[in-house]
């Protein structure tokens, strides 16, 4: 439901936590791993995520319902039997400390993370959240990075002719497209995928297209499973693309028309090089250098991004599996998953403010002044 | 800063926002595609803010409407012996049956005195004649016409399990006047109430709230991203480290439990609280900006010939910027839009503010998707809110060609 | 570098192009049931059927895990499955005999043990099953005593629903338990030990054996288990099971790609699936979504008020609006659905109920007679001065209950009320209503279960001081004071439903149970809307089963007895080309 908001992000700049004081003091213990640049970053995203967990512990504890209460709905909803029914049989089925109080459980489990250990899951007892990671996380990766770096690719070469042919034809239908296309959410895409070109015109078996790859096959290298996986990606993917090709359009018609501005460009044709070097090599590249640095921070969005979409095609990754904790409020699961994308969006981010001084020498960084 | 800096700029002001505003008009009118979107944008103000006041929220379920398809409307069913009763005119004297809850006696009630009107309780199948009761009335001649929705009337003609009665209705039932009574642009819901209506009624909240939410967030992104990138120093560390937490907090999950513990009423409140949640993502994007621009040569130049902040950042680097926050303004309008979705999933705004929001959440959840004649329940606020972003887009990049210096010297 | 772009580019839309390649075709020689019910994939969903996030697939378990015994609701008789013979012995203690010559997938025959295990791992649980046993006892390799503490007809239908688990997997554990009492040491271990328990593959008794290796987050095969229970009857190899809730699985239904859903779908998807030529099959579920009122909210708690509000409702509208022909109007009122209250209750007092006809002007009499009089905007003013404004919340992820509150809303509104209705989280909804945090609301009144006393456990019990259960403090829910005094005397009517499902002696029962429908019919202490009926979508292209006159639809999908599963246990279902 709730949008990706990375598009809006386009440039960035060194992260600090709130903590920057216990930092300052670090580091008058500390001083020579202190004064190392990429330590201290590296330490201050490690404070971000430590802060964003404890605070995470928390909220997913202030959410109205619990566990016990939630399944017990669940139960007299599905089977019609009493409350006291339902009540005694999920009380068994969950085997929750009640002694231990909830500042235990948060020494517990920040003991716990300390070696690496997730936990195991409440709703599910005895099945342990890294090993629900490990199942659901590659299929997310595998057809959200697919959907954003085919987007990507098809934004920046349809993004620079909408700038060069300024007031075309051309510009005005894929303006219209991209604002178009973007501003109809991504699960009523899905949906529309689904009803047209499935129910309607019947081009593909809807069941046949589902889950990640055909039963029987053996996930690794191999011709069958690869091509299953894709055509079972195929759909994800396609409207992954199709809901944020448009803001990378505009983002690179946008940069692409203030390169075209700059004097050195100016200069590059004046000079009489080809057009053509002077698109390759002046102006695309210049203009793609901060879409690069916005692809790197929407990597930590990716994600969470498909949440609806997973469940509307049935291609279960970590969407569902944040879905799913949400729903059942699986406290364990669910702060195993948001560990996870908690690191994915302050890892992106860094690396966005370690590299973009890389990509474009004129920004300083300003943690090197 | 200086204060006769200071006056002189308070001075200048208003002077040179009236200069702007002339010269923005005349430019605008030149730039076709912004113009477009200029119009749109007026034609969306019209619709959502003006057309409330003279069209009337249809709140009446009508049972025999439900999920009406585009372009519906009541119909005439007559007898076949008397075809000739195929207006408003011809009725008058004569019996017209009404079934109660349905579309009927609204649009019959201007007309009521002219003839005598019968009524029919509506009622399910299960528990006995409704529609049935009233359509063999009418095949028997005890009433001379019946005001009846269309789709109903071939489901029970068609579909009608008894054949004696099947026959019965075939063999003396016509429709008659296609075109009475006004159609429903959209079709209807699944209350069978008209969805033109709701469109109408339902824009408004959640464009202001979403000016507001965008709004706010740009606001505070501008004025505390410059104010860091600018600054610098602890200021700089706090306001970013601030910013990259809020991204990092799982919003879903803070809205769940926000949910749980207030309840929002009004579209300031809501608005507010959407531009709270969507700003660190943009202070990020503008402090870049500006700290890339101060480092550029006409920056530098200001600087070097000792002109004052002042002028440094309402002269040099705001005009540039003004593109960049213009776009990502309406993005973020657009996306206040969309989350306001998400606020009437978890309860947080209210369902009685019958906003596009909540028509595409029940639209979806009532699956209406799947029904040819009902889709555009879900699919016409969707499509309003895709195409304002497009005007909002055509519109914004008139501006960004009127107020981009570059832009304006490449012309 | 813009060529490499391009290159890349046009190899990736390449790729997306053959990922549209043909797809497999069925050999079209096997014969599959495709139907369709949730659930959670390995690692999170497992075989422990005892434990949650089990996959367990509804009704359908009883296909892998046969049920004793299947009651039919036309006639109010148990049919034997796994149990052949089944009664109350002369000394009130209840005695089955488990049928002869099937096996569980494993190998293992079917016997008491698996009764044994069953149960004791049920005790180990704590299950209400054990609230009125005090042992059980096996008589020999097929008979099994259950020791009674006082027979009654609800420990008959818990013991007959059950569906069997398989010695062979769940024994140890069960051994164990049944040497234990619940206060010894080892006692909390061992329940530990049960819910965190993994079965390595799942053991089938029914006629179908989930296929390990098939199961994917889209659908899970069951092959055919010859010698399961059943399984020497079967007209299928297989059984599809699409995983999924109504909004992914209503796309393969209109594809024709899956054949029968029990899932509720909304009535504009209905009218799409009989365009189609899908039949929508209907059986009372027995219960439905009411209006429960906060009784210390004045002025709610007065029974004028109630009554006014039920003659304010058009309930057949507002049961059209929210679920099409499967949202019917309930007639009786008496807090138990019409068909539970035809069956139990006797003409006379059916005639003497009222049936709180939509009739504003009767509404606005009675409202008039506490005093009650409408201000100059046709608002209704109570006594004090006081609008009747209130906030009328409901779980807004539930599609018909969500319409049911917006009609009410507005036809409430209609008469003069000024409720404003706000969705809440589904998780949260029920908390608000036991901690007594609402004025008005939409929960469900009446229960899947034939034991009338049942459908009042929402009313009183559930929804009326049920928070302490649910771990909310002891909050008193709805607030209604059980003892009540109504025209048939003084009684405490939590007490008097539970006293209606004791025993065996269907006379007494009823007169009890004529005292509950008659208090609820005057008090009204929630409104009851309407009943819910099932709207299951059968595909009659591909599944061959009775046409919808039959008895056997009086079993309604979604719990215990549901026809479609009685129909396969039986060996009737069959392909439509067959």
């Amino acid at each position: 439901m709730l949008q990706d908001q990375s598009h809006i992000d386009s440039t960035s700049q060194p992260m600090e936590t709130s903590a920057a004081g216990l930092v300052d003091r670090l580091t008058t213990s500390l001083p020579k791993i202190y004064r190392s640049y990429t330590v201290r970053v590296f330490l201050q995203a490690i404070i971000t995520i430590w802060a964003v967990m404890s605070l995470t512990f928390v909220l997913v504890r202030l959410m109205p319902g619990n566990p016990v209460d939630v399944l017990i709905e669940q139960i007299l909803t599905a089977e019609g039997i009493s409350y006291q029914e339902a009540y005694d049989r999920v009380a068994a089925s969950f085997n929750i400390d009640k002694d231990a109080t909830e500042l235990d459980q948060y020494f517990q489990w920040m003991g716990d993370l300390l070696r690496l250990d997730l936990g195991t899951s409440i709703t599910s007892p005895g099945t342990k959240v890294i090993d629900e990671i490990a199942r659901f996380l590659p299929w997310t990766v595998f057809a959200v990075g697919t959907g954003l770096l085919i987007s990507f690719v098809l934004g920046i070469i349809a993004g620079m002719p909408m700038a060069y042919y300024r007031g075309s034809k051309l510009d005005h239908i894929l303006s219209f497209f991209s604002s178009f296309s973007t501003g109809v959410p991504n699960y009523i895409w899905g949906l529309l995928i689904i009803i047209v070109p499935g129910i309607a015109w019947r081009w593909f078996d809807i069941g046949a297209l589902r889950g990640t790859y055909d039963v029987g096959l053996t996930p690794g290298l191999n011709a069958a499973f690869i091509l299953s996986a894709l055509e079972h990606a195929a759909l994800p993917v396609f409207t992954y693309v199709i809901a944020i090709l448009g803001t990378w359009m505009l983002s690179m018609k946008s940069s692409t028309t203030g390169v075209l501005n700059e004097d050195y460009v100016n200069v590059a044709e004046a000079r009489g090089l080809k057009e053509r070097t002077v698109i390759r090599s002046y102006v695309g590249r210049n203009a793609a250098l901060p879409l690069f640095t916005q692809l790197t921070i929407s990597i930590g969005f990716v994600l969470s991004s498909g949440v609806v979409v997973e469940e509307i095609f049935v291609y279960w990754g970590i969407g569902h599996l944040l879905f799913q904790s949400i729903t059942v409020r699986d406290y364990t699961s669910l702060q195993g998953v948001v560990l996870l994308l908690t690191a994915a969006i302050v890892f992106s981010n860094l690396f966005a403010d370690l590299t973009y001084g890389l990509l474009d020498p004129r920004v300083r960084v300003s943690g090197e002044k | 800063m200086a204060s006769s800096q200071m006056l002189e700029w308070l001075v200048s002001l208003p002077l040179d926002l009236l200069r702007g505003l002339v010269g923005f008009l005349r430019r605008l009118s030149a730039n076709k595609p912004g113009f477009v979107g200029f119009l749109g944008l007026v034609a969306y103000f019209i619709v959502t803010f003006i057309m409330p006041n003279y069209v009337e929220f249809d709140n009446e379920p009508k049972l025999d409407q439900i999920t009406g398809p585009i372009g519906s409307r009541i119909q005439l069913a007559v007898h076949r012996d008397n075809p000739h009763l195929d207006s408003w005119e011809a009725l008058a004297g004569k019996t017209v049956g009404v079934v109660r809850q349905t579309g009927g006696p609204s649009f019959i009630e201007p007309y009521q005195d002219q003839f005598t009107v019968e009524t029919y309780r509506w009622t399910s199948r299960r528990q006995g004649p409704g529609i049935p009761a009233a359509l063999t009335d009418l095949a028997n001649k005890e009433i001379d016409a019946l005001l009846i929705f269309s789709k109903t009337v071939n489901q029970v003609i068609v579909n009608q399990e008894d054949e004696e009665l099947q026959a019965l209705f075939q063999d003396n039932i016509i429709i008659s006047n296609p075109s009475l009574g006004p159609p429903h642009l959209l079709g209807t819901d699944t209350q069978g109430r008209d969805i033109a209506s709701h469109m109408v009624h339902g824009g408004q909240i959640l464009i202001l709230t979403a000016l507001i939410g965008g709004v706010i967030a740009t606001l505070i992104a501008l004025f505390f991203g410059s104010l860091s990138a600018l600054a610098g120093g602890f200021i700089d560390k706090f306001f970013t480290a601030l910013a990259n937490l809020f991204l990092a907090i799982p919003q879903f999950i803070l809205l769940v439990v926000l949910a749980g513990m207030i309840r929002f009423d009004s579209t300031l409140y809501l608005g507010v609280i959407i531009g709270l949640l969507i700003w660190p993502a943009l202070l990020r994007a503008i402090r870049a900006q500006v700290l890339s621009l101060r480092e550029r040569d006409f920056v530098e130049a200001a600087r070097s010939l000792g002109l004052s902040v002042n002028h440094i950042i309402f002269r040099e680097i705001l005009p540039n910027m003004s593109s960049y926050v213009l776009i990502n303004l309406i993005f973020s309008i657009t996306i206040a839009m969309y989350f306001q979705i998400g606020l009437v999933v978890l309860g947080l705004a209210p369902i009685s503010d019958y906003t596009w929001g909540v028509m595409i959440y029940f639209g979806r959840s009532r699956g209406t998707l799947y029904n040819q004649d009902g889709a555009t329940m879900a699919l016409a606020p969707v499509l309003a809110i895709a195409l304002f972003q497009v005007c909002l887009v055509l519109f914004a990049r008139a501006i960004e060609e009127i107020f981009d210096p570059r832009l304006r010297s490449a012309g | 570098m813009f060529r490499r772009i391009l290159l890349v580019s046009a190899l990736l839309c390449a790729l997306g192009m053959l990922t549209f390649a043909p797809l497999q075709a069925d050999d079209g020689h096997s014969h599959t049931l495709s139907v369709a019910w949730p659930y959670q994939v390995p690692p999170t969903g497992h075989f422990n059927t005892f434990a949650s996030g089990g996959i367990a697939l509804g009704q359908y378990m009883d296909l892998h895990e046969p049920p004793l015994a299947v009651l039919m609701w036309a006639t109010g008789q148990y049919q034997g499955m796994v149990a052949e013979e089944f009664g109350w012995d002369d000394d009130g203690n209840y005695v089955i005999k488990v049928v002869d010559g099937y096996s569980w997938s494993d190998g293992s025959p079917i016997s008491a043990d698996d009764v044994m295990a069953t149960f004791n791992i049920f005790r180990l649980r704590g299950d209400a099953v054990w609230a009125n046993m005090t042992g059980i006892e096996k008589v020999d390799d097929h008979t099994v005593k259950f020791h009674m503490s006082a027979p009654s007809s609800l420990a008959e239908r818990i013991i007959l629903t059950t569906n069997l688990r398989p010695a062979s997997v769940f024994g140890d554990i069960a051994d164990r338990a049944a040497m234990m009492s619940p206060d010894d040491d080892g006692w909390n271990g061992l329940l530990q030990e049960l819910t965190e328990f993994r079965p390595e593959s799942p053991v089938s008794g029914g006629p179908y054996t989930i296929l390990p290796d098939t199961i994917t987050e889209a659908s899970l095969m069951l092959e055919l288990n010859p010698g399961g229970f059943a399984g020497d009857i079967q007209n299928y190899d297989m059984v599809q099971m699409w995983n999924g809730e109504t909004e992914v699985v209503t796309p393969l239904v209109a594809n024709a790609e899956l054949h029968y859903i029990t899932h509720g779908i909304p009535p504009t998807t209905e009218e799409d699936f009989a365009n189609r030529g899908i039949d929508i099959v209907r059986s009372g579920m027995n219960n439905g979504p009411g209006l429960y009122v906060n009784h210390d909210v004045y002025p709610l708690n007065l029974v004028e008020v109630r009554q006014a509000i039920a003659h304010a409702v058009d309930r057949v509208q507002n049961g059209f609006v929210s679920l099409g022909e499967s949202g019917v109007a309930v007639e009786y009122m008496t807090g138990m659905s019409d068909g539970l209250s035809e069956a139990w209750l006797s003409d006379d007092t059916l005639d003497m109920l009222n049936t709180y006809d939509y009739n504003p002007d009767g509404a606005a009499a009675l409202l008039e007679s506490v005093g009650f009089s409408r201000n100059d905007d046709g608002h209704w003013v109570d006594d004090n001065g006081d609008t009747l404004s209130f906030e009328l919340t409901f779980p807004q992820e539930y599609a018909d209950w969500s319409a049911a509150a917006e009609n009410a809303t507005a036809q409430l509104n209609d008469f003069g009320f000024d409720i404003t209705a706000r969705g809440v989280q589904f998780q949260q909804h029920p908390q608000d209503i036991y901690s007594s945090n609402f004025e008005m609301a939409i929960r469900n009144w009446g229960l899947g279960d034939p034991i009338p006393g049942r459908s009042y456990l929402q009313a009183y019990n559930r929804y009326n001081g049920q928070g302490e259960a649910a771990g909310e403090g002891g909050g008193a829910g709805m607030n209604f004071d059980n003892n009540i005094s109504f025209s048939g005397g003084d009684i405490n009517v939590f007490d008097v439903s539970n006293a209606s499902s004791q025993g065996t002696d269907s006379m007494a029962q009823a007169e009890l149970v004529t005292h509950l429908a008659v208090s609820y019919n005057e008090l009204l202490p929630a409104i009851p809307l309407w009943e819910r009926y099932t709207n299951n979508a059968l595909n009659r292209n591909f599944i061959n089963v009775p046409d919808s006159s039959d008895s056997v639809y009086a079993n309604f999908g979604g719990g215990a007895d549901n026809w479609m599963t009685t129909l396969i246990l039986t060996g009737v279902t069959a392909p439509a080309d067959m």
